[in-house]
């Protein structure tokens, strides 16, 4: 096991990574940017490094600094967390060669699925079926037309670097299809630095469902079942739920031995998440694999029993998949709200600040993943994640009636949350029967049926 | 400036007699201690007769504590992570010392970052009033490495 890991990463998920790192008896070191201080993983890390200014790229992307600390503080791993370097080959291939294990995948691995033309190539050849789509990159807005027409529309246009629901165009006809394509490319290209997009058939109100893998540097592959994520706002992700409402025993075991395949034929190592489209038929299209521990890995945890990030440290460590894991079964039924530092009535205006209380829900099934605390300054600089709340239940409903008391309790002052949005999705029908797709968010916001709950719980403070 | 307690200065003194310790150092937000017995450098000091075995006491002000004219003294800040050095190399002298006066591209120290020697430049121009970091010694981004007047 390692002696000390470096946090590449800050908020919920550095926390995160060093529970699991004090569970094990690993030291651990945070690198932090100056807007970072009294971050509380800063704090609770064992020892911590200032690396740079508070923008993303004057610090948590800034791989020389990292190493720089790496090296000053001596430390066995890297863990980086998601989004940042974490799916970056080449930071993975700086890592390698300076002989300090990377906690995911080898860089060779993370290359081959982080283009994700590339790994519509690889999904092929293994046998798993993809969005029917564009054999590669589109070249010019006249084979796009071309290539449209055979597909049929919708067409969604996307980028060969993007990922995560950015770099996406739709286009409905033929005439919309040549200036999406353009703005498409030009996005790509400042968002990415490559203009590269590729073509898939746009599948209409689809379910987003995506399996958990886990792989040990000994060969074995395991699935631990899907999520489904299909409630997002505007291609991001905002609660997911496991099970998935439409999964049934054999669809499972298809898109799981699926996964499990194409997870095999690139050599993968560690946790990985391979996300597909279901129609309404039940059809399921590999769209993308993401390399890194996800956002949402809670709710599998909490449904097969086993800690993920702790798992992941093992297999960096060159341990075998703990037979807990090798075996999971699925219990009962998990349901994750992201809690953004946004006003909801604002059309989801971010809104950093002081947080001048925070009283976080508790009881049984409750589970709160979050980095702040009363008197916490949320940054501007980053992403408005501030918190996770999952609930387990017996059943579906269980779980959603158990988020709905928990968001009412959950009381946050001085900076606007989405706890009032998340309680009126708990609250709503559609939601509660398990009947919504990708498009559930925009057509409810849109309909003004959503009434934003005011919290059950006024404390006084 | 917080001075510590003569008793506990005594005390010190006489724990470090009685295990035969001969350097005592103690930094805490504000100051920092340090005793000495014997005198190893005599040619710099020239000590009354009968007091050579006493312990020399140097009481510094650590770089916490509030200098008196802050307002001229500007901060020479890290732009990177690693390790500081005064000197060019092993054995050399150190680029810059109390009372250089230096100028915006005056080359201050070294940190060294992945087996990388970086030049730092001192980025403002006056007299170096305080070396602050420690030769040697890991320091990360933004932390003061000297103060110029």
């Amino acid at each position: 096991m390692f002696e000390k890991v470096l946090i590449a990463n800050r908020g919920e998920i550095a926390l995160r990574v060093i529970r699991a790192c004090k569970e094990l008896g690993v030291r651990t070191l945070a690198v932090y940017s100056e807007a970072d201080v009294d971050s509380l993983h800063v704090q609770l890390a064992d020892e911590s490094i200032c690396i740079g200014a508070a923008p993303s790229t004057e610090s948590y992307l800034k791989i020389d600094r990292i190493m720089s600390a790496a090296e000053i503080g001596d430390v066995d791993a890297i863990h980086p967390g998601y989004g940042f370097l974490a799916e970056n080959p080449h930071f993975a291939e700086v890592c390698e060669s300076c002989n300090i294990k990377f906690i995911g995948p080898s860089s060779r691995a993370m290359q081959a699925m982080g283009d994700k033309n590339a790994a519509r190539v690889f999904a092929r050849k293994a046998g798993v079926p993809v969005t029917p789509g564009s054999d590669g990159i589109v070249e010019t807005d006249s084979d796009a037309i071309k290539i449209a027409k055979k597909i049929g529309y919708p067409i969604m246009i996307k980028a060969v670097a993007g990922g995560g629901g950015r770099g996406m165009r739709t286009a409905h006809n033929e005439p919309s299809l040549k200036s999406a394509f353009h703005s498409a490319r030009h996005e790509a290209e400042k968002a990415f630095g490559n203009e590269q997009i590729y073509l898939e058939k746009l599948i209409l109100n689809p379910h987003h469902v995506e399996f958990q893998i886990v792989a040990d540097s000994h060969g074995h592959v395991v699935h631990l079942g899907e999520r489904d994520c299909s409630i997002q706002r505007r291609n991001q992700k905002v609660i997911e739920e496991c099970p998935s409402p439409l999964m049934t025993p054999g669809l499972r075991k298809k898109m799981g031995n699926d996964a499990v395949k194409l997870a095999k034929s690139v050599g993968y190592e560690n946790a990985g998440t391979i996300e597909f489209l279901v129609d309404q038929e039940r059809h399921f299209y590999f769209i993308e694999m993401n390399t890194r521990i996800q956002v949402e890995h809670t709710i599998t945890e909490e449904v097969y029993a086993c800690d993920l990030v702790k798992e992941q440290i093992r297999i960096a460590a060159g341990q075998p998949l703990s037979p807990h894991v090798a075996h999971a079964t699925p219990r009962l039924h998990a349901i994750e709200c992201r809690i953004n530092a946004e006003d909801p009535e604002k059309d989801f205006q971010p809104s950093p600040g002081r947080i001048a209380f925070y009283y976080a829900p508790g009881g049984r099934g409750v589970r709160i993943d979050s980095h702040v605390y009363t008197g916490y300054s949320v940054p501007p600089y980053y992403d408005s994640l501030i918190a996770k709340i999952i609930t387990v239940g017996a059943t579906r409903i269980n779980a959603i009636d158990r988020m709905r008391r928990a968001l009412d309790e959950y009381y946050i002052t001085g900076i606007k949350t989405t706890v009032p949005f998340h309680a009126a999705i708990m609250r709503s029908a559609e939601f509660r029967d398990g009947n919504y797709d990708t498009g559930f968010i925009e057509r409810v916001m849109s309909s003004g049926k959503l009434e934003l709950s005011t919290p059950a719980t006024q404390l006084r403070e | 400036m917080e001075l510590k307690d003569l008793k506990e200065i005594k005390a010190i003194i006489d724990l470090m007699k009685k295990n035969d310790l001969s350097v005592f150092e103690i930094e805490k937000e504000g100051f920092r201690l340090k005793l000495q017995r014997g005198t190893p450098d005599q040619t710099t000091t020239s000590a009354p007769p009968g007091t050579a075995s006493l312990p020399k006491i140097a009481i510094i002000p650590a770089e916490t504590g509030k200098p008196a004219d802050t307002s001229s003294l500007k901060d020479i800040v890290s732009p990177m992570v690693g390790t500081f050095y005064r000197a060019g190399s092993p054995d050399g002298v150190p680029l810059v010392d109390v009372g250089k006066t230096v100028t915006e591209d005056t080359v201050v120290c070294i940190i060294e970052a992945m087996k990388v020697m970086n030049e730092i430049k001192a980025e403002t121009s006056g007299v170096i009033a305080e070396v602050v970091a420690e030769n040697g010694k890991p320091v990360q981004f933004g932390q003061v490495l000297f103060r110029v007047r």
